[in-house]
């Protein structure tokens, strides 16, 4: 086994009385696309929060890299090479759609328009570069937070339902420019309720329930698994 | 001509007539040109912090009050001439911002506002409190000068710095980040961007204009006392030219400010109480009606760069 680029231990966050995750464990290796899934409110977007420093965990270690980056600020965990979108999207409404990807770049800003004008391009949204963010489209929203990630070049990539919104063939562009990244030898790890998005693409599937994680493992098996079919449908 | 090769045409036409202007204008009008000069430099600053980061100070008066009290202090005690204490004034501001800019940052919302709103009636009470330096209740009055046309020009001066500041700001990679602090910080610092180190430095570029501005007056009045330079209204002006003109774009502030000047100059000369139902009507105007003010309107709709 190589070393994790991401390791989670006993992460725990509770709001009021309510364990949102509860000792969650587990641990990604580079160049894999994992699924997190779960019934709704299990903890997925809590999780993410606290490995992105959004949320400050109550009990647990985080490590990226080998480095501890639980109680790191947020931006500092960024620039270490993780990015994230969000469940509810959160684009800068009114900077235009380039300018949300100039904005979180490094470097010379010549330099990273024309990436940014690139990969605008490639979510088709080459036409609407001067638009206001927050003019678009829910769909088109999500794709600029999208790869307005990208445009930092981060090594792991948490993505909260991207799906959500975005119409079937961009969808399928979606999916496809996540395998490319993970050929690329990024890290991906998947917030997603549609089981054939987590089936066809995931290695690994996480499952969490009211926190805890329940099940790990391929995604063939993790859908005959017991427990996760109660999670699902048993109570 | 194209249409910005005749705005700079423009533009420069209008500094070299207000260059000329002390030549040929009454005492009465080269006073009026120093004091929309001052409200451009205040209104401009403001519009960098809160136009920019959405972060409201609602005590901005603060900073001018300190560059006020820092001029006429080193002018009167250590005789420094009125130009470097101007400086001097904006240094003395940026500290003030410095020292509680990062405690108060942190605070979001109305919790920052309220904070600045009680930073100023602190600054006020200590300068009222710390009679040998200040002379407390009784103001300072600065050694008798005539000065109004050189501190015109300086005033001029720095109306087109805080101007010329806050186009920079606004078309460079550094505005862009302060403004999705506005927009929406939580991804702004998910997406690497050190939210807390930007707000500071944008408060910091948002003191020095008003605190040299404030050392100006101070010369320009030749005294100084708590409730003179450190009155709400200041700040409240500032923010409704802001809003009138329109925030986060760079001459947004400027019309605000001439405009709401010049209205206030020629309704207060004949009806000193419409004055104040004026200014109220078009707060409440702005914010129902056109809560972009008027250029952040004619930008957003026609899609035009905030440098208009
Ligand atoms: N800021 C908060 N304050 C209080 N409770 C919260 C907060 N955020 C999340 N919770 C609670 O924590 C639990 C986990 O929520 P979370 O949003 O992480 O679930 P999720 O798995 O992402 O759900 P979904 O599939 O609906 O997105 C839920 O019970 C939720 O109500
Ligand atoms: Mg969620």
């Amino acid at each position: 086994m190589t070393r994790p680029l991401l390791e989670i231990e006993g992460l725990s966050k509770s709001f009021g009385g309510v364990a949102a995750v509860d000792r969650v464990s587990l641990a990604l290796e580079p160049g894999r696309i994992y699924g997190l899934i779960g019934p709704n409110g299990s903890g997925k977007t809590t999780l993410f929060h606290c490995v992105t420093g959004v949320e400050r965990r109550d009990a647990g270690r985080v490590r990226f890299n080998g480095e501890r980056i639980d109680g790191l600020e947020p931006h500092a965990i960024a620039r270490r090479g993780i990015g994230r979108t969000f469940q509810i999207i959160r684009v800068f409404p009114e900077l235009t759609a380039l300018e949300n990807l100039l904005v979180v770049t490094r470097g010379s800003l010549a330099g990273a328009e024309a990436r940014a004008r690139e990969l605008l391009r490639f979510v088709k949204l080459d036409g609407l570069v001067h638009e206001y963010a927050g003019n678009l489209s829910y769909g088109q929203q999500r794709l600029v937070e999208f790869v307005r990630v990208l445009m930092r070049d981060p090594s792991l990539i948490l993505l909260d339902e991207p799906a959500a919104g975005v119409n079937r063939t961009l969808l399928n562009d979606l999916l496809e420019a996540v395998r490319r990244l993970r050929d690329d030898g990024k890290t991906i790890l998947l917030v997603e309720h549609d089981m054939k998005v987590v089936m066809g693409l995931c290695e690994t599937v996480f499952v969490l329930d009211h926190g805890e994680k329940i099940a790990e493992g391929p995604p063939g098996v993790i859908q005959a698994d017991e427990r996760v079919i109660e999670a699902y449908f048993g109570r | 001509m194209r249409p910005r090769t005749a705005f700079r045409v423009g533009l420069v036409l209008l500094v070299a007539a207000l260059a000329a202007y002390p030549a040929v204008g009454t005492g009465y009008g080269v006073r009026a040109m120093l004091q929309i000069f001052m409200w451009v430099a205040l209104a401009a600053s403001w519009n960098l912090i809160s136009g920019l980061t959405g972060y409201v100070s609602f005590g901005h008066v603060a900073f001018f009050g300190a560059g006020a009290y820092t001029g006429a202090i080193l002018i009167t005690s250590a005789g420094w001439s009125w130009p470097a204490a101007a400086l001097a004034g904006g240094l003395g501001a940026c500290v003030v911002a410095l020292v509680i800019g990062y405690p108060c940052l942190r605070l979001k919302g109305p919790y920052f506002a309220i904070a600045m709103l009680g930073l100023n009636e602190v600054l006020r009470a200590l300068v009222s409190y710390f009679e040998g330096l200040t002379g407390g209740g009784n103001g300072i009055s600065l050694p008798t000068l005539e000065a109004t046309v050189p501190v015109y020009y300086a005033m001029g001066v720095a109306a087109a710095a805080v101007t010329l500041l806050a186009y920079l700001v606004i078309t460079s990679r550094f505005g862009l980040r302060l403004m999705t602090i506005r927009e929406d910080e939580v991804a702004a610092e998910a997406m690497g961007i050190d939210t807390a180190r930007h707000k500071l430095y944008a408060f910091l570029l948002s003191a020095a204009g008003p605190g040299i501005v404030g050392a100006l007056a101070a010369r320009d009045q030749g005294y100084i006392e708590p409730i003179s330079v450190f009155p709400l209204a200041t700040t409240i002006t500032m923010i409704v030219m802001v809003l009138f003109g329109g925030k986060g774009t760079v001459w947004g502030p400027v019309l605000g400010a001439v405009v709401l000047f010049v209205s206030q100059e020629l309704v207060w000369a004949r009806f000193p109480y419409l004055h104040q139902l004026l200014f109220g009507s078009i707060i409440v105007a702005v914010v129902l009606l056109m809560p972009r003010g008027v250029l952040g309107l004619l930008q957003q709709k026609y899609h035009l760069p905030r440098t208009i």
